[in-house]
């Protein structure tokens, strides 16, 4: 149970990444980067991973949603524990200011908003991974 | 008969009528038959397109989807329309990855994205499908003496890389020709009118506006010939702000080929809705030599 | 993994899905900035903007009309002799200062692409009328008064609609932009 858990991040903010990675690093897990949706595509496939960490507006558009839809398809992802951190209700305020994020789009774990109080990250992940070990137990 | 899924798009709906029915009319009299597509959308023109990539490439995919359904082949006369689901088509045949995600947004309304359509400009169709000797056996009132620069401006021929000749192309004269006119040498034929700069940087638009209508008129074009709604609206509505502007006296008729190429075929000016212009073409007819009927 | 991106390895992130090669190999011959018909009002040209990204001149590459002033004519794309998609890379900018809401002040583009955008969201038709209140705002009285002629004109020829045109099947079509978009307010 003591073993680092392996994290992947997949984000395109350069600035944004760096926060939470140190937070995470602090907090003793091993984090990976993929700075845009096809490394990080790339990155789940060829590696294990014990949770993504997944923005929205990457590269052509919302590619975090097409990431998110694909991984539910893998047999491989599909228990892979997911947490959407995104930006995208500033990054499209011009179109819906105000409106919520859209509450249905996709069935992934959880999803928050930038910017994230670097506690409220850590008890999420804890929280997620813990989640997925106990399905792994009722499963096994 | 010759039949193509057509869309129209939102220019072509009011500010460019005269394109659709002069386009429908030409048509019909060279036997080639335009079915509309059903509940078309917004091709995302080039304000939008691209700043979403996913959005542009949903919106597209909505009217390729649709053209689809009615096993033809589709043709668009506006040059943004037919660049923008042109490219969508190639995107989404290339990536299955990209096609399945939008798929699964077309699925909302019960449409499937697979691939199996051609895209062509108006242009095409004409120089093409139709060709140039069949307009011209059709030809029944050449337009003899009148001096047109067909003008392609930009999204006809790019960005595609594989067209007949990016840089020289000449389909377009070729059909002016077939229906008796005199293209002129116009080696701006291939500028841009400056798109939605008009909007976004009025005074741009307006100097490269003028840039081609100056070269236009020094090389004694009678009338500017357009295939796409945007270059028409941009080189005539825009003449008087232009002359304001650059204290020139421009009054350089502009229409759509389709309307002088309907001319040629016979069809009545009223029919292909000539009258509906700010600058009048009226002048311009007085030189050709077999006077096609007066508005 | 990868370490902290450039602003120039950012770009190049944007355009990972692009059709053309990375900018980095962009050999400065200035074919674009020659063909582009909008260069001699741009405050750099796209040549010179090429250069700036790829000396990480992020500042000064936002704060540029350049990418505003783009066209989409396309014309550089099609000629540049390294394979570079130039209008591509007008866009991915454009998506990529408003995603941050960082542009350059007093330009009609931003507001331009917004309200466009919005009117195919609420009827999936554009709409001229509606476009125009972008711009109109920027003139002076003698301009304000020769675009108020020409559309009164136009709608006396018939070539302006009087009212929004909208498609049929209009919930489908923003149940359909959800999925691609995932912001609420759509339904």
């Amino acid at each position: 149970m003591n073993q680092q858990k392996k994290l992947l991040i997949i984000d395109d903010d350069p600035d944004f990444v760096e926060g939470i990675k140190s937070i995470l690093d602090a907090a003793n897990y091993s984090v990976d980067v993929a700075y845009n949706p096809k490394d990080g595509l790339n990155a789940l496939q060829t590696m294990n991973y014990d949770m993504l960490l997944l923005d929205i507006m990457m590269g052509r558009g919302a590619e975090g949603i097409m990431i998110a839809r694909k991984m539910r398809k893998d047999a491989k992802l599909r228990e892979l524990p997911v947490l959407i951190i995104t930006g995208i209700r500033e990054q499209m305020a011009f179109l819906f200011p105000g409106e919520p994020v859209h509450p249905r789009f996709v069935e992934v774990d959880e999803l928050v908003e930038k910017p994230v109080e670097p506690q409220f990250l850590l008890d999420k992940v804890s929280a997620l991974l813990q989640a997925a070990e106990a399905r792994k137990g009722k499963a096994g | 008969m010759k039949k193509f899924a057509y869309f129209p798009g939102c220019s072509l709906e009011k500010m460019a009528l005269s394109y659709h029915k002069s386009t429908i009319e030409s048509a019909r009299k060279l036997g080639v038959e335009f079915e509309e597509l059903d509940d078309w959308n917004c091709c995302g023109a080039t304000a939008y397109f691209h700043v979403d990539e996913l959005l542009a490439y949903t919106l597209c995919a909505r009217n390729l989807a649709l053209a689809e359904k009615t096993n033809l082949d589709m043709v668009a006369p506006c040059a943004a329309c037919y660049k923008n689901s042109y490219f969508t088509n190639d995107a989404l045949k290339k990536d299955p990855d990209l096609a399945e995600h939008i798929n699964f947004a077309l699925e909302e309304d019960n449409l499937h994205f697979t691939g199996k359509v051609t895209v062509k400009h108006l242009l095409e169709v004409f120089a093409q499908d139709v060709g140039v000797d069949e307009i011209k056996a059709k030809t029944t009132r050449p337009l003899e003496g009148l001096r047109v620069a067909a003008y392609y401006g930009c999204q006809v021929l790019r960005p595609r890389k594989d067209h007949e000749d990016v840089e020289q192309p000449h389909f377009f004269e070729d059909i002016m020709s077939a229906a008796g006119a005199e293209p002129i040498d116009f080696p701006e034929k291939l500028l841009c009118c400056s798109g939605s700069l008009i909007i976004t940087n009025r005074h741009a638009a307006l100097s490269m506006v003028r840039n081609l209508l100056q070269s236009a008129a020094q090389r004694g074009a009678a009338v500017i010939a357009t295939a796409c709604p945007m270059c028409q609206v941009n080189l005539e509505c825009y003449q008087k702000q232009v002359n304001q502007e650059f204290g020139t006296d421009f009054n350089m008729p502009v229409l759509y080929f389709t309307q002088l190429l309907g001319l040629a075929l016979g069809i009545t000016p009223k029919r292909l809705r000539i009258g509906s212009e700010l600058v009048l073409p009226t002048p311009a007819f007085s030189r050709v030599r077999r006077t096609p009927a007066t508005p | 993994m990868a370490s902290k991106p450039t602003f120039s390895d950012e770009i190049a992130n944007l355009l990972h899905a692009s059709h053309g090669n990375p900018i980095k190999i962009c050999m400065q011959c200035g074919t674009c900035a020659g063909t582009c018909p909008s260069a001699p009002f741009m405050d750099h040209t796209p040549r010179r903007l090429i250069a700036m990204i790829n000396a990480n001149m992020k500042e000064e590459v936002l704060a540029s009309n350049t990418y505003w002033y783009c066209a989409s004519c396309y014309h550089c794309t099609v000629r540049c002799p390294c394979e570079i998609d130039i209008a591509g890379l007008m866009y991915a900018l454009k998506r990529y200062s408003m995603w941050k809401g960082q542009f350059k002040e007093g330009l009609i583009g931003p507001v331009f692409s917004e309200t466009f955008v919005k009117t195919i969201f609420r009827s999936g038709r554009s709409y001229e009328p509606i476009l125009a209140t972008t711009y109109l705002f920027t003139f002076g009285l003698q301009d304000f008064i020769t675009e108020a002629q020409t559309a009164t004109t136009m709608m006396l020829k018939g070539r302006l609609p009087l009212l929004p045109p909208r498609i049929k099947r209009l919930k489908n079509f923003r149940r359909m932009i959800g999925r691609v978009i995932p912001v609420g307010g759509l339904e």
